[in-house]
């Protein structure tokens, strides 16, 4: 359950490949060198327990290619070995990690960590020595920021867009009057200072509107606050950890409005095990993925994703995680390892994906579509925008 | 004595040597262990001086690095860099002048987690006045390049040895001590003691606020909750308590040993080499109560002539 | 909310409770090995993460009610308390030429050494993955008031225990032996007192509350390995402000945070609340520089 599956440079993997190369037969199809790919990731710290819904896949992906002969690098297939350190949950930390990587042990790839603050930290050191990274957990207006060129990401869950959908939404399912919480955290407070605007364009009344920091351990007063108001809608915009917090005293006090949004924590499959599946049954969360027939791999990664840990995917990160290594694979078949082709691959192609076509401008990704998901009898559908949309949007029946 | 002053003195000139040529022949890993180094020698230097001379132990020594990282942030790119960073130090020294008073007043474990509660209120303060004025993140580009903030670092290192080194030697650090084995004494002999207390407690943390504003451009993405990181101020602590000793040799060797110790572990063991962390500092504790200062005199007494008086 | 129905709201007083009690319990604990051994246990947190832990596989992988498991849990704590004293502690504080705030400074270092294990430990173990269960998730109304069933077993076991804690120091000669050691150290020695038997026996005690707040909490929150920090902290707060090694006071304490968790927040802003909290906190001490309510003898 444990098997991250990271080997470090050691000369095994190496020395095996090597004598099998020799024995006749094996020649082409078996490199002689693995190729190391190297990404930092939080094992331990406050992050921890989010980054292995992108850890997970990481390693399945290895496990997937190596199955396979190996990852096909220009025409020749080579297996691929992990070099990967533990960035503590401190961006600081992952600039080192980056650093070593790239000058101290010369990987040939790189993997992008999870968390918006630990790509935006890295872009620097990444344009410094032209090493492209295909990012996937990012997700914040000032990605826009970054100058592009060696990083991209392929989210569409940016703050802006988020309340410009969210608001289309809510006004389709006749929302008049809302309840919006949030927390003081960078991603989630982005989408209130968007959503705000928004929502009074959109003519609908904030009865409430409150931060909250953190390390919040009672909303008791900010819901019944909340409840009082009687919404139609509740906006909670909260990470993980406050979601579980919020879905359980939502449910004590009965803050029962028919449109539940929970920004950031229930398309990890870890929400419906914590707060139960009748409670979350019809929250709506941040997702532009689910398995569907539309896009090719989508029901194999979920398939197999679950055959190897259990349980489901994370929808946001885990699909996004594996957006990214799609992309990376493809240039780099394309390339072999030359950084400028596979930048210029990268920055140009369309690429195919579990999440359908993407392809980028700058560093956005503009193909997929701004979307949400809702939990549905115990699975996430996607139920806004219609374009991509696999069920109708129900309201919420109580918790 | 003075064969073991040489010692110390050639070896810190070699090791001074070494870490200042570092950029020129160094990639950038290494710089960054260099780097890493540098802050925790500057950070822990400066606690010494307030938190080993007085016995006022502070565990939010942390607030003062936020301070002036948030300072940096807050002037990014409408201030030259240089100015920021020397007005980073003076506003932890301005805080801790402000503060210093009412909270000098509390000894002890009281001192130690009042320290803590004052760094966390003043985290949450910025974080609820951020919020309040809209602002989500802070993105900082066009940072200096890495060897510029290196020799910057360095300075700040060797100002905080060479504070520590002069307070423990002065007027000024005597006194301190006395205040530290027995504060109702000292005072009823005249030492001054708040005006000692309070100046200590600045002196300690102008540097720690320049540390924090020239770490901050090590990261292009600022969050507050990062720069007021309470395990900045733990590591600070465990770094002196394993120097041990009453001047500024003892936190050097602890910075050096805890520092490329676990970079040793991190980049060799990355799965436990937090474990391995762990179980090093309680066998330390048991194996090295006095601390590697404690360890390096046990070695100087034994090489004495056993009619010489032993080192204080 | 108008202020008057902010101090008449029932929900809030129940709210308040729950969260005081929760700190007092996690204070408890690290009250009783501070006041008899003067440590600062910073791996108090971590233990209170092992406990729930401990509650939720027993709940996920055996069905055991954590109610039922609580005590057992509790027992074990206390357990491995005691190992701990015997096996590290105890060789600390025997130590000959080290002089109290050496011993201080080392056992700060040792319990932080210890902290760091038991998160790392727990991580390699059991995954860093976030943890969570329901049990008891039907919500009772009383009048206005509504109320999750394992938040009242939560307060009533919180609240027992400190309770049950407080009169066993008052009553029995157990705790009479142990309030001496907390406050006159010296004198208990020369009074008789078995004062090895006392610190193992706080230890335990305190472990083992610090095991049981977690079985608590596991039932109404989600964890992981990395989250006992925040428990510590929390801890810390409590005693410093009550005073240290003053029992009671703590308990205290501990309302008062739950008071300003619900009603400081409900007065002003959410925003606020770690901003009043900390405020407080830090107004208080700097005006009681030995806690709240400390006796003015019993300091060491």
């Amino acid at each position: 359950m444990n098997n991250h599956g990271m080997k470090r440079r050691t000369g095994l993997g190496a020395l095996l490949a090597t004598a099998l190369a020799a024995v006749p037969g094996f020649g082409f199809a078996q490199a002689d060198k693995p190729l190391r790919i190297g990404f930092s990731m939080a094992r331990t710290g406050m992050l921890a327990n989010a980054t292995p819904s992108q850890a997970n896949t990481y390693e399945l992906w290895r496990e997937q290619v190596n199955a396979r002969g190996g990852m096909d690098v220009g025409g020749v297939k080579r297996k691929v070995e992990f070099v990967t350190y533990d960035d503590q949950s401190k961006p600081e930390q992952a600039v080192r990690i980056y650093e070593k990587l790239i000058t101290d042990d010369k990987v040939d790839l790189l993997l992008a960590p999870w968390g918006t603050p630990f790509h935006i930290s890295i872009a620097p050191v990444l344009e410094k020595y032209k090493f492209p990274m295909v990012g996937n957990t990012a997700a914040s207006v000032a990605l826009r920021q970054v100058k592009p060129g060696y990083i991209w990401f392929p989210t569409s869950a940016i703050p802006d867009r988020i309340a410009v959908e969210l608001v289309t939404m809510l006004k389709q399912n006749n929302v008049k009057t809302a309840v919006v919480i949030a927390n003081v955290l960078p991603f989630t407070k982005e989408i209130k200072n968007a959503l705000e605007p928004e929502l009074k364009k959109g003519g609908i009344d904030v009865k409430l509107s409150t931060d909250y920091p953190p390390d919040i351990k009672d909303m008791t007063s900010i819901l019944t606050q909340a409840k009082q108001a009687n919404p139609d809608a509740v906006l909670a915009l909260a990470y993980p950890g406050d979601s579980v917090l919020y879905s359980k005293q939502a449910k004590e006090l009965g803050l029962n409005s028919p449109f539940q949004f929970i920004a950031i924590g229930p398309s990890d499959a870890f929400y419906p095990k914590a707060v139960g599946p009748a409670s979350a049954d019809g929250v709506v969360t941040i997702a532009h993925w689910s398995p569907r027939p539309e896009w090719k791999g989508s029901q194999a990664f979920y398939d197999a994703y679950v055959k190897k840990f259990g349980e489901d995917p994370d929808y946001l990160n885990s699909a996004l995680a594996w957006m990214s290594l799609e992309i990376l694979e493809k240039a780099v078949a394309k390339n072999g390892l030359d950084k400028e082709k596979i930048r210029a691959t990268i920055s140009k192609d369309t690429f195919e994906t579990i999440n359908g076509p993407v392809r980028f401008e700058g560093v956005q990704n503009v193909i997929t579509p701004t979307a949400f998901v809702q939990y549905q009898k115990g699975k996430l559908q996607i139920v806004w925008p219609k374009s991509i949309a696999s069920a109708q949007y129900q309201p919420k029946k109580g918790w | 004595m003075n064969a073991s002053r040489r010692a110390w003195t050639l070896g810190g000139l070699a090791g001074a040597a070494a870490l200042l040529a570092l950029p020129a022949f160094g990639n950038d890993y290494v710089v960054g262990v260099g780097l890493t180094v540098l802050m925790w020698i500057a950070l822990t230097q400066s606690w010494c001086v307030l938190s080993k001379m007085t016995g006022y132990v502070s565990l939010g020594h942390v607030v003062f690095y936020g301070l002036g990282a948030y300072l940096v942030v807050v002037t990014w790119q409408q201030v030259p860099l240089a100015f920021a960073v020397l007005g980073a130090g003076l506003l932890a020294a301005a805080f801790a002048a402000l503060v210093g008073l009412p909270v000098l007043r509390v000894r002890g474990p009281y001192f130690v987690i009042l320290s803590f509660g004052v760094s966390e209120l003043v985290k949450f303060s910025i974080m609820a006045a951020e919020s309040a004025s809209g602002t989500a993140s802070r993105i900082l580009f066009g940072a200096p390049d890495l060897s510029v903030i290196y020799y910057a670092m360095a300075a700040l290192a060797l100002a905080a040895t060479l504070l520590l080194g002069w307070v423990s030697r002065s007027r000024f650090g005597h006194g301190l001590r006395s205040l530290r084995e027995n504060e109702e004494a000292a005072e009823t002999l005249g030492v001054p003691i708040v005006r000692l207390k309070l100046l200590a407690f600045v002196l300690s943390a102008v540097i720690p606020g320049m540390v924090g504003g020239v770490m901050a451009t090590r990261s292009t993405y600022f969050v507050v909750g990062q720069v007021f990181d309470p395990m900045v101020s733990i590591t600070v602590i465990a770094m002196a308590i394993i120097g041990g000793g009453d001047d500024a040799k003892g936190p050097l060797l602890g910075v050096v040993f805890l520092a490329l110790l676990s970079e040793l572990l991190w980049a060799r063991a990355p799965l436990l080499y937090m474990v391995i962390l762990g179980a090093i500092l309680i066998v330390f504790v048991l194996v090295l109560p006095n601390g590697l200062a404690g360890l390096a005199a046990r070695g100087r007494t034994a090489a004495r002539p056993p009619d010489a008086r032993a080192a204080p | 909310m108008p202020w008057v129905d902010v101090l008449l709201s029932g929900q809030l007083l129940f709210a308040a409770l729950v969260t005081g009690s929760l700190y007092a319990l996690v204070a408890l604990g690290l009250n009783l090995v501070y006041g008899t051994m003067r440590m600062l246990n910073v791996a108090h947190g971590d233990l209170v993460m092992l406990g729930a832990y401990a509650a939720y596989w027993a709940f996920t992988l055996a069905g055991i009610s954590p109610l039922v498991a609580a005590p057992v849990i509790a027992v074990i704590g206390g357990a491995v308390g005691y190992g701990l004293y015997r096996g590290l502690f105890r060789r600390l504080l025997g130590g000959a030429q080290v002089d109290a705030g050496r011993v201080e400074a080392n056992s700060l270092l040792l319990f932080f050494g210890l902290s760091i294990i038991l998160q790392n430990v727990a991580a390699l173990a059991f995954t860093p993955n976030n943890r969570a269960y329901q049990y008891l998730d039907e919500v009772v109304h009383l009048g206005n008031v509504s109320m999750t069933g394992n938040r009242i077993a939560a307060l009533a076991i919180a609240g027992g225990t400190c309770i049950g804690v407080a009169a066993f120091l008052s009553r029995s000669v157990a705790g009479l032996a142990m309030r001496a050691v907390i406050e006159r150290r010296e004198a208990a020695y020369i009074v008789g007192v078995d004062v090895d038997r006392v610190q193992w026996s706080s230890f335990a005690l305190g472990f083992g509350c610090a095991g049981l707040a977690g079985v608590l909490l596991s039932m109404l929150e989600q964890f992981s390995p990395f989250s006992g920090f925040p428990f510590t902290v929390a801890g810390f707060i409590v005693i410093i402000l009550g005073g240290l090694g003053n029992l009671l006071a703590g308990l205290a304490a501990a309302l008062l945070l739950g008071a300003i968790e619900t009603y400081g927040v409900a007065l002003t802003s959410a925003n606020l609340r770690s901003v009043l909290l900390y405020a407080v906190f830090v107004a208080a001490l700097v005006l009681f520089p030995n806690g709240l309510l400390a006796r003015l003898k019993g300091r060491r």
